[in-house]
């Protein structure tokens, strides 16, 4: 008819679709990451599948697991591990949801508190605050001490399972609080009042807008708090919890051995349940993750409150305070304690706890900044170079690289760390040592950990880098590298200080992986270091005088961390808000 | 099996190497001492830093480095890393020294042990044929917080007996031996001082108070000073250190209890002999000796001049005769049953602790309610229960039987652990459940029919 | 030829995936001429500019930049200018900065570099504002930094990918003539994309239109306005009445209708194209073709008439508006009087 409409059938010839569009840098950038990740992340993971899957013949087999699940033992482990995270999900979400509402629903004067009280427990390593915890909330801590001379009742919160839940939901709480408002703010107005304009008001519009509306930050938040649960190694341990899934895998491996196979089996399974439990709750927001389709507004429409809603919330908001400050104040006392002993506090106040620390032992907090630091920084430069490879070349299989970084997400350290041992122990380096568990270990396992947060930043940093900005300088006449040092790398530069910093602070309490790893005083980091003092029977205030160093050093960064993504978010806005 | 063979050859041959230069030329090994040495031990920093502190200073060329580990960690480590071991091996706990002899992962260091008795208590000091050394003797007992049992109204106990009473329901607190070789040994000098099924018996029977048993042993003495539970059943030191520091916490040595040498040893293979030496030399030198005095470390030494200089109050085993001598402890028949004896202990007593402490509960309200009554068919009844929870489902002779108990030698990396160990363990698992739920059902009945 | 081509594209295809985005492309655009690309969005005129300046290989064809083969070469290497749609000014360099860096990296020395990155500037009336960042720029003034930096590096080819389509409607016409001066007065072969013809039409010597991935015609603006070779050149080109019929006896039928031809048509379906101008409403006398008035637009400087003709003949004929000159009521009766002469007869 004429010559305008081009035959839909005629493609694209196929040599040409074939072609591979890769130049010789990119290629080595993806094997270098691949090979790192295989060699510290696919091949101890995989050792250990192997493991827990082949007998001492290395024959393929299930009668580990078929031992495994005829254990008594361990069925009930199982059982009492499944149970410790759902219902440490369930508390963290009676904390969590109430203060997720007052803040994105309702104008509340205390919004400021509640934000703080997102970021508090975030900052104390659990183990740390199951120690705290112990002294506050314990059959004898503080608070019962003084329920006894008061009201001679007891409440059993630390006991058994339910301390662990209590510890638990107390740490995590703030990933349903930060991901559930955050998908409560980000309905639009609109939406609400399309909902009134047509009908619905009060429970109503809650139940048929707001609620699917926030579901997908809500599972987000709740199938994270499961996972962390689920893997945790060091509360339950410190809480004198065993049985338990890590607590069992961990007893396992350091008193049977490395040849004992349930450790493996148990490994595993800690992997596959935390695939499921991510799995699933991204099955479940298939098609529901609405915050890309909700433009504009200015989030969902905040009223006023009631003096009676004011009250109830305020009633709500002090005493979660409260609960959230308990660990914190415990340890700070701990280690200004010369003696507490069965009395709602310390007998008196001393520093040689902190002097004790700083004079023997500086070495853990070097250390801890020495690992972390390079850690973090392997963490950028993978991050940037799988970003990069994923989002700005047509390298083929470079999903596979951003798919594999991710998947660390699903390995908790115990298990990470039982691999790594097994696949490196009888690798020597020069001076004797064994690598798997030399510091040079213990960094690339805390790097690999932490990738995926690392990687995630430098994505988001990297999409917000427009393509023609680089496009222009290579117009210019800069070559790839120079475009990416110039260019690129400066413009993602706040982005990356947030991904380094969040992965430093998050490395500097991990305790899972170091446990299993570090050996020896000399190079074992901060978290080694308050597993090690919290061992005296001299009492705990050298371990909690660590223990204070290391929530402030995470308090720290975590503040510099938000500063740099505040300040990045400014810059964006305004530029945003003259060019196009 | 053929690549352990090697290494262990390989191993051997070297510490003949070593123990022919020493013997060529003792004075150049003080002064060439290597520049690193590497000590894996169970004591807390409280204990190992002041005498690393003193070494490092006397031979300011060496570097001691200390990996913490708990007694059967530590026994696995060196195990696992039989090509570049550790250099020292120190920990209190004997059979642990026995275990890793049997396994040749000792050396035979020649040491000067002159001015030390052969024997303390009944025990020998040292390994006779030069393997391990003791440097200090330990003792196991009671520490128990006085502001909680004030507080709580509750006797000071003085014998193991002591704690079965129904008083210390929940009071009292343990670490499990699997985790930790100082409560092994307690546990294993209680079952040879009263026989393994009476000694089995009142195990259980304490049990029944446990408020928690824990995996670390240090667990214990935090417990206790912080007043989660009022006592502990510990090694001496931890009571001693923990007073020393402030604690309102005593110790007491009940009358079944053994003096124990804590060990030191130095680790086949070892590539800084000539610092390793050195390091055992010096902690049985007198100054070495001195240190144990340190407030925190808090242990009796084994040199009778060291006695001189400890503070009042301070057990000198050399002058009380009576102190450990009860026990006589056999360091065979423990080696026997390391691995046995702590697997059936965490499948009685540590995973099974609430059906335990469920079942005492329920028959001790039957004991008080039958002491107001006087119901025959409730006495029959309780005598069932009590029958049922002190019930040890293995004799002395299986568990010194080598076909039951070598099913629980640990698993090696060429050699995974055996079917039996699991079935055995799933076994008692099911017995202890069982025998649990039916004594408190008797129980409860015993009290309905009083 | 002594001279080679600005650039030249031959037998161009590329596509992504199963796509085919261009299709068998080949176009020469002469030293020192502002050529345009114009076509709807999807058409691939600017994966072609984007081509010429290295970004994508093509899947077959060459393109040679000042008569050498630059198929191959990446776009560091290629020396032309790209101004893009959003200017690319690199948010965290200052004005002098951004129009430096091109010099940089071609080492000029430090001195000189100064007086070009100047220069430039001063080409653009920006030389004041040096020390500025691009976020404290108004988008004109980015804009025009944005081809001070193309320019400082004295491209070969100068490379405009819809630049005025970010500006305010008002700031166009002025922006179009300074870019126009600019390029006569550097004697720049230049290429443009756009969408919008007035724009083509207003600064480009020659252009083509490309429609899903191929050329359709290559000419001067008047000559594509006058004589486009197919439909769809003349209907993107400004407004036509594209009428289906026959060519039946040395008239063309349609819906009813005789409408006039140019000379020299053959018989058998064909589409006559005819600009409204072209069309002359006769309000009383004899009437070639009669119609009626279906609807009137007032457009301010003419007024826009849809037509009825014959039994289902659409017409649009544009008449200039005088004062005084009433637009006709619908339904008025008018007669249609055709210049044979501007009709284009076109295949069906």
């Amino acid at each position: 008819m004429s010559t305008t409409a081009l035959p839909a059938a005629t493609g694209r010839p196929w040599r040409a679709r074939l072609r591979f569009d890769a130049s010789p840098v990119q290629v080595a950038a993806a094997l270098l990451v691949l090979a790192f990740l295989l060699a510290f992340l696919v091949v101890p993971v995989g050792r250990v599948f192997l493991a827990a899957f082949t007998d001492g013949e290395g024959r393929l087999t299930l009668v580990h697991f078929g031992d495994f699940f005829r254990t008594s033992l361990f069925r009930e482990s199982f059982l009492n591990s499944l149970y410790v995270a759902g219902m440490s999900v369930a508390v963290a979400s009676v904390l969590a949801v109430p203060l997720a509402v007052i803040v994105s629903r309702f104008r509340f004067p205390g919004a400021a508190l509640v934000s703080t009280l997102g970021v508090l427990p975030l900052v104390m390593p659990p183990f740390v605050g199951a120690v705290a915890m112990q002294l506050v909330f314990g059959r004898n801590g503080s608070l019962n001490l003084l329920l006894m001379d008061w009201f001679g009742v007891r409440l059993e919160l630390m006991d058994g399972l339910n301390g662990v839940v209590f510890v638990q939901a107390l740490h995590y709480f703030p990933f349903i609080l930060m991901n559930l408002s955050a998908s409560l703010s980000n309905i639009d107005t609109a939406m609400e009042e399309a909902g009134q304009n047509l009908g619905a008001r009060g429970f109503t519009l809650m139940r048929t807008i707001v609620l699917p509306l926030a579901l997908p930050g809500y599972l987000a938040g709740a199938s994270l708090v499961f996972v962390k649960v689920f893997d945790d190694l060091a509360t339950p341990l410190l809480l004198n919890v065993t049985n338990m899934l890590a607590p069992q895998a961990y007893l396992r491996v350091t008193s049977v051995g490395l040849g004992d196979p349930m450790g493996y089996v148990i490994g595993v399974i800690l992997v596959v349940v935390s695939i499921l439990a991510m799995g699933g709750a991204a099955l479940l927001l298939r098609g529901r993750d609405y915050s890309m389709q909700q433009r504009g507004g200015g989030g969902l429409g905040r009223r006023e409150m009631s003096a009676g809603q004011r009250a109830l919330a305020w009633a709500f908001v002090v005493p979660t305070l409260l609960l959230v400050l308990a660990p914190h104040i415990g340890i700070a006392l701990l280690s200004l304690a010369t003696v507490w002993s069965f009395s709602p506090l310390p007998d008196g106040y001393t520093l040689a706890h902190f002097s004790t620390v700083l004079r023997e032992t500086p070495q853990f907090l070097t250390n801890t900044l020495l690992y972390c630091g390079l850690a973090g920084l392997i963490d950028v430069v993978l991050g940037v170079t799988i970003a990069w490879l994923v989002l700005r070349t047509r390298l083929p299989g470079r999903r596979v690289l951003d798919m594999l970084a991710m998947a660390a997400l699903a390995v908790p350290g115990l298990v990470l760390g039982i691999g790594i041992l097994r696949s490196y122990f009888g690798v020597q380096l020069p001076d004797g040592t064994a690598l798997a568990t030399s510091w040079i270990m213990l960094t690339i396992v805390y790097a690999v950990r932490r990738l995926p947060y690392a990687l995630r930043a430098a994505t988001a940093a990297l999409q917000q880098v427009h393509r023609s900005l680089e496009e222009a300088a290579e117009n210019m006449g800069a070559g790839k590298v120079t475009t990416l040092t110039h260019i690129v790398i400066p413009l993602m530069a706040g982005g990356l200080a947030a991904a380094f910093v969040t992965s430093f602070a998050t490395a500097a309490v991990e305790l899972s992986a170091t446990l299993v790893l570090a050996t020896r005083d000399v190079d074992a980091p901060l978290s080694y270091g308050i597993y090690v003092f919290m061992q005296s029977p001299a009492g705990r205030g050298a371990g909690a005088a660590l223990g204070v160093i290391a929530v402030l050093t995470v308090a720290v960064c975590t503040f510099a961390a938000n500063r740099l993504a505040e300040r990045e978010r400014r810059r964006r806005t305004r530029q945003q808000g003259t060019a196009p | 099996m053929q690549r352990l063979l090697m290494t262990r050859r390989g191993a051997l041959g070297m510490a003949a190497g070593a123990a022919a230069a020493v013997s060529s030329a003792p004075a150049r090994a003080q002064a060439a001492l290597e520049p690193r040495l590497v000590i894996i031990t169970s004591f807390s920093r409280d204990v190992t830093t002041p005498f690393v502190q003193a070494f490092e200073q006397r031979h300011p060329g060496t570097k001691v480095e200390v990996q913490n580990r708990s007694t059967t960690a530590a026994v696995a480590f060196v195990r696992e890393t039989r090509s570049s071991p550790p250099d020292l091996f120190w920990a209190s706990a004997p059979d642990a020294f026995e275990v890793m002899k049997q396994g040749n992962l000792l050396a035979r260091p020649q040491i000067d042990t002159a001015g030390i008795p052969a024997t303390i208590g009944a025990q020998p000091t040292h390994d006779a044929e030069g393997r391990y050394f003791g440097f200090a003797v330990s003792g196991y007992g009671m520490m128990y917080n006085t502001r909680y049992l004030r507080a709580n109204r509750l006797p000071v106990p003085k014998e193991w007996a002591d704690l079965k009473n129904p008083a210390y329901q929940g009071h009292v607190g343990i670490s499990s031996p699997s985790r930790s070789g100082t409560t092994h040994l307690t546990i294993e000098t209680i079952l040879q001082g009263e026989g393994w099924e009476p000694g089995w018996a009142q195990l259980l029977e304490i049990a029944g108070n446990f408020a928690q048993v824990s995996d670390r042993s240090f667990g214990v003495p935090d417990a206790v000073n912080s007043g989660q539970y009022g006592i502990g059943i510990v090694i001496d030191f931890f009571g001693f250190s923990a007073k020393a520091s402030g604690f309102p916490v005593e110790f007491v040595y009940p009358t079944v209890t053994t003096l124990v040498p804590a060990n030191i040893a130095m680790i086949e293979g070892s590539k800084s002999p000539n610092a390793a030496r050195a390091f055992i030399q010096f902690l049985l030198s007198p100054a070495g000796q001195e240190v144990l005095l340190d407030p925190k470390v808090m242990r009796l030494p084994v040199r009778p001049e060291t006695y001189a200089k400890a503070p009042a109050g301070f057990p000198n085993p050399f002058r009380d005769q009576s102190l450990g001598a009860r026990v006589k402890f056999d360091n065979g028949v423990s080696e026997a049953r390391y691995e046995l004896l702590n697997s059936l202990f965490d499948r009685l007593i540590t995973f099974r602790l609430r059906e335990l402490t469920e079942a005492w509960k329920a028959v001790h309200a039957a004991e008080a309610a039958l002491a107001r009554s006087n119901s025959a068919q409730g006495r029959e009844l309780l005598a069932q229960a009590r029958a049922r929870l002190t019930r040890v489902p293995v004799t002395e002779a299986q568990a010194a039987d080598p076909a039951i108990a070598g099913a629980f030698q640990p698993a090696r990396p060429d050699r995974p652990a055996g079917p039996r160990q699991a079935q055995l363990e799933e076994e008692w698992d099911r017995a202890a459940v069982a025998a649990y739920a039916e004594a408190r059902q008797l129980a409860e009945r015993a009290q309905r029919a009083s | 030829m002594s001279e080679p081509a600005g650039v030249a594209i031959e037998h161009v295809s590329f596509g992504y995936g199963a796509t085919r985005v261009l299709d068998g492309v080949s176009l020469e655009i002469r030293k020192g001429e502002f050529f345009a690309f114009l076509g709807p969005s999807g058409s691939g005129k600017t994966t072609l500019l984007r081509l010429v300046a290295g970004f994508g290989t093509p899947d077959s064809g060459r393109i040679l930049i000042g008569g050498r083969d630059a198929t191959r070469q990446p776009p560091w290497a290629r020396n032309v200018g790209l101004v893009f749609q959003n200017y690319a000014l690199w948010p965290h360099m200052t004005v002098a900065e951004n129009v430096a860096f091109g010099l940089q990296r071609r080492r000029v020395p430090r001195a000189e570099r100064d007086r070009r990155v100047r220069a430039a500037l001063d080409l653009v009336g920006l030389a004041h504002l040096m020390d500025r960042r691009p976020a404290q720029l108004s988008g004109g003034q980015q804009q025009r930094v944005a081809i001070a930096r193309t320019l400082a590096i004295e491209p070969e080819v100068l490379l405009l990918d819809e630049p005025l389509s970010n500006l305010d409607a008002g700031l166009r016409a002025g922006v179009r003539a300074e870019l126009v001066e600019l390029q006569r007065r550097l004697g720049l072969t230049t290429i443009l994309v756009t969408h919008d013809q007035e724009e083509a039409n207003a600064a480009a010597d020659r252009m083509a239109v490309l429609n899903d991935g191929k050329v359709l015609q290559v000419g001067r603006p008047a000559e594509l306005y006058d004589r486009p070779a197919s439909r769809f050149v003349a209907g993107f080109l400004g407004t036509a009445n594209l009428i289906e019929g026959r060519v039946d006896g040395g008239a063309f039928q349609a819906g009813g209708a005789r409408l006039p031809l140019p000379p020299g048509a053959a018989s058998g379906p064909a589409v006559l194209a005819l600009r409204p101008q072209a069309l002359r409403l006769l309000r009383e006398g004899d009437a070639t073709l009669p119609a009626r008035v279906l609807r009137a637009e007032f457009l301010g400087g003419h007024v826009r008439y849809i037509l009825e003709a014959g039994e289902a003949l659409t017409l649009v004929a544009e008449e200039p508006h005088l004062r005084g000159l009433d637009p006709l009521p619908p339904g008025a009766p008018v007669g249609v009087a055709i210049d044979a002469s501007q009709a284009t007869l076109l295949r069906a």
